[in-house]
């Protein structure tokens, strides 16, 4: 197990180390720079220098990347070109939004999902499975843009029943901050909700077939207790992975449920960043980014053994 | 057993690197995926909320202290988030709507677009020969951190302006060679050549004055805690997300002041912007969209502000811009480049009252020249327009010798408004024998092919500013800093020269006039029409107002009682 998790990190920093070089490139191969940028309209040859100048812009790519990681290595992110605020606060304000809306959407689309996967597993054939089947199709498909705009037409603006915009810390009022971000985490979830129903439905379908779901009602179990104990907890493990697998698909899509709802995350902080051509902000995002990735796919795998012995075993072999 | 399957395909080691290969790709993907993806323009009110009924500016009156009740916060949402909050490097638009509510300046403007007293008690008096400035100072005014407001702070400020590194204010302020102090209420500017522009200047971010202790304190990072004199006083920033300004009780004029605070909120759609007004989770909303105009000015609980830009919305063709801004001029070598004929065709094949009235529902004005009918320096001669005529921009082509149709590339922004007038302008201009290749790019990117002079016609506007000269020499004089079309006329040159020097304003507007005709020959830029800043206001406000340099007044008002 140890020489597999040793493996495993070495496997993560080279990760880590090629997606923070694709990034510094690749955002340096992108048209403008965040001189440009940053003067918009208001620029003159003079003060673009300047600014190049004052950011270390002119300077060889290979003295900024070095700069770059030499100064991550101590924790120091620098600061945002745009606002010359550090990045450090930046990302460290921007997270806990993040995460907060991240961990809600997973947590209603894991019961709407698993609750509509058993229901269509079980009533296999019914008009609950068909009803299972349509939202989860209309899940996928309708884009969280349209159905964020939707959402604010109809539940804001119409009926009043959720803020359209804004954000309260959880630790300042936990009311109004759940008020403010059940809407987007909903808007967040429906696609996670889909995949997660619709993996529930085929792995409940396969476990309900197998012998030991025969074996449990033979013994005379009841069916909650067949479907719940036996079935569902052996289905559970590909909806785990699943949500962890997802987790990039959550964060791309909180990108843009935060600019609808104006929430002050780490989704639009990136791509707003990315326009502007911030690059410490846009590095710094990417480097904390793939630092998450890699620590949650080592969670997930770490989860399973938890749920299925049989894998800590095999890994250990 | 498929169960065990499904486990397999997700075995550890092979599924790791898969997923944060993906991410990487995914990223990576997301920034090169922003060369060509539909973005808000920020830091520039181009393009978008491009405005209203011809004529009809609905700036918003002060509110009666009678009927508004003290405190309260307003919430603003802003379609950018402002860059620096520090006057001195701040570039952006949007910082301006910060601003105003808490860095006060020495001149400001009133709804006529005249230059009005702020922090000084006059308008500057001007030496005979136009080389010095003599501006007298408010008394009793105090910072927000509770310093004296007096000449040695607008030294400093002025001072800060001129030689601080990245500095944005520096060429507003022109060819200041000293700044005096005389006594406390008294500043005294001297220049080394007369510079008309600079009271203009003053009333804009390079006349606000800071503190003094704040800037020995914060140096370079003043924007991390700027402090100034001003209604309200800054409480803090969420990156990219919200700014927040509180009434600051040392304010001189703070009996004026009834809200308690405002909050700034970053919403950069415009629709959604519409919707926060609507639910009432915003009470005023900048840039309205002309396609959510109509709707909001239905609508009971909402008023519309509108005012008419200073700036205005034009083509720039690549004439001598083949090497790149700031390097020697070269031309294009194409013959839109070369010939003033073939421009003046594509001018002619414009239809700007069609243009104004079908894509913008009539929320809009044509322009011709960059000087707008609202500005002091206009006249006859400034606001004349060739009529559309496609039949003569035909037989110029012919004239030129240019086989029709004739294909030019048009570079654009890639946000939805651009991208329909763009496609206007295609089905126009084709009657004129044109046939316009639209090449849509996002906005950071545009403004990087528009310096290295990578375009044959580029759409892009001009926010405007107070001073015409502000407005012309920068885009249009050989030297200008961004003469992007690579024009170069030895008379227009002399023209703005001569414009800018002069202190009398009828001589200014005469010279403005024959720039304005000598432009319309050879069509460096072709105007086509003026923006009408649209702002939202929720009912239950009152005294929001709006002016023509485009920022919201938000620091008087109150919330009905």
């Amino acid at each position: 197990m140890r020489r597999y998790l040793l493996n495993r990190l070495w496997q993560s920093l080279v990760t880590l180390v090629l997606a923070t070089i694709v990034v510094f490139v690749g955002v340096r191969a992108l048209p403008g720079d965040p001189a440009l940028a940053l003067a918009g309209e208001e620029r003159d040859p003079e003060s673009l220098r300047a600014i190049r100048q004052q950011y270390g812009l002119d300077q060889s790519w290979l003295v900024q990347f070095w700069k770059f990681v030499s100064h991550a290595a101590r924790g120091d992110l620098g600061e945002s070109i745009r606002t010359g605020t550090p990045v450090r606060s930046m990302i460290l304000s921007a997270l806990p939004v993040t995460i907060e809306l991240s961990v809600l959407a997973i947590v209603i689309a894991s019961v709407i999902g698993v609750g509509a996967g058993v229901l269509a597993a079980v009533r296999r054939g019914g008009p609950a499975e068909w009803a299972a089947n349509g939202l989860a199709l209309l899940g996928l498909s309708v884009p969280h843009f349209w159905l964020g705009l939707m959402a604010i037409l109809y539940l804001s603006v119409a009926l009043g029943l959720f803020p359209a915009s804004g954000f309260v810390p959880f630790f300042t009022n936990p009311v109004a901050n759940l008020h403010h971000l059940i809407l987007p985490a909903v808007i967040l979830g429906t696609g996670l909700a889909a995949v997660i129903m619709r993996q529930t439905r085929s792995s409940m379908l396969d476990a309900l077939s197998a012998d030991y779901i025969r074996t449990a009602e033979a013994k005379g179990l009841p069916p909650k207790a067949v479907i719940g104990k036996h079935a569902l907890r052996n289905s559970l493990i590909v909806v785990v992975t699943i949500v962890g697998l997802q987790l990039g698909a959550l964060i791309s899509g909180a990108v843009v449920t935060e600019r609808i709802f104006a929430l002050p995350g780490f989704g639009k902080l990136t791509v707003d960043a990315v326009f502007q051509r911030d690059y410490p902000v846009i590095q710094a995002v990417v480097l904390v980014t793939a630092t998450a990735y890699i620590v949650i796919n080592l969670l997930v795998d770490l989860l399973y053994s938890v749920i299925d012995p049989r894998i800590r075993v095999r890994g250990e072999a | 057993m498929t169960r065990r399957l499904s486990l397999n395909r997700f075995m550890p080691g092979t599924r790791q690197r898969t997923v944060a290969g993906i991410g990487a790709a995914v990223v990576a993907l997301a920034l090169v995926g922003t060369a060509c993806s539909p973005v808000e323009q920020a830091g520039s009110d181009s393009s978008s909320s491009s405005q209203s009924t011809a004529g009809q500016d609905v700036f918003g009156t002060a509110a009666d202290a009678a009927q508004v009740k003290q405190g309260g916060t307003l919430t603003v949402a802003l379609s950018a988030d402002p860059d620096k909050l520090d006057p001195t490097l701040s570039r952006s638009l949007y910082s301006r709507y910060v601003f105003h509510t808490m860095c006060e300046k020495l001149y400001d403007l009133g709804p006529d677009a005249k230059l009005v007293p702020q922090l000084a008690t006059a308008l500057p008096t001007i030496s005979a020969d136009g080389l010095s400035l003599t501006i007298p100072l408010k008394q009793g005014v105090k910072f927000a951190d509770g310093g004296t407001f007096d000449s040695n702070a607008v030294k400093i400020s002025l001072n800060r302006d001129l030689t601080l590194a990245g500095s944005a204010r520096k060429s507003e302020l022109g060819p200041i060679t000293s700044i005096e102090t005389p006594d406390p209420k008294t500043v005294v500017i001297k220049l080394s050549k007369p510079f008309a522009p600079l009271t203009a200047a003053l009333a804009d971010r390079a006349g606000m004055v800071l503190s003094p202790a704040a800037v020995a304190k914060l140096g370079a990072n003043f924007s991390n805690a700027p402090v100034c004199v001003g209604p309200f006083k800054f409480a803090s920033r969420v990156a990219q997300n919200s700014i927040k300004v509180v009434k600051d009780p040392q304010y001189y004029d703070a009996a004026k002041v009834h809200l308690d605070a405002i909050e700034y909120r970053i919403i950069t759609d415009s629709s959604i912007r519409s919707a926060n007004l609507k639910s009432g989770d915003a009470q005023v909303a900048d840039s309205l969209s002309t396609q959510d105009a109509p709707t909001l000015q239905k609508d009971d609980s909402v008023s519309v502000l509108q005012s008419q830009s200073l700036g205005y919305q034009g083509l720039t063709i690549n004439i001598g811009n083949a090497n790149g801004l700031g390097n020697p001029l070269k031309s294009l070598g194409t013959p839109i480049a070369k010939d003033p004929r073939v421009r003046q065709a594509l001018a002619l094949s414009i239809d700007r009252d069609a243009l104004v009235k079908s894509l913008f529902g009539g929320l809009n004005t044509v322009a011709c020249s960059p000087v707008s009918p609202k500005s002091e320096f206009t006249s006859d001669a400034a606001q004349a327009c060739p009529a559309h005529d496609p039949a003569k921009a035909k037989q110029l082509l012919a004239d030129a010798g240019v086989p029709t149709p004739y294909k030019v590339e048009m570079v654009t922004s890639n946000n939805p408004d651009s991208l329909r007038l763009a496609q206007a302008l295609q089905g126009m201009v084709k009657e004129g024998g044109f046939d316009l290749v639209i090449k849509p790019v996002e906005y950071a990117a545009l403004l990087d092919q528009q310096d290295r002079g990578d375009f044959e016609l580029l759409q892009l506007g001009w926010s405007g500013r107070v001073d015409p000269d502000a407005n012309i020499f920068s885009f249009v004089a050989t030297t200008g800093s961004q003469n992007v079309s690579g024009y170069s006329s030895p008379d227009v040159d002399k023209l703005l020269t001569d414009a800018r020097q002069s202190t009398d304003q009828a001589e200014r507007v005469k010279l403005y006039g024959e720039v304005v005709a000598k432009l319309q020959q050879d069509d460096p830029i072709i105007y086509m029409y003026r923006q009408r800043n649209l702002t939202g206001v929720s009912k239950k406000l009152l005294g929001i107002q709006v002016y023509p340099d485009g920022v919201i007044r938000t620091a008087f008002a109150g919330f009905a009682k």
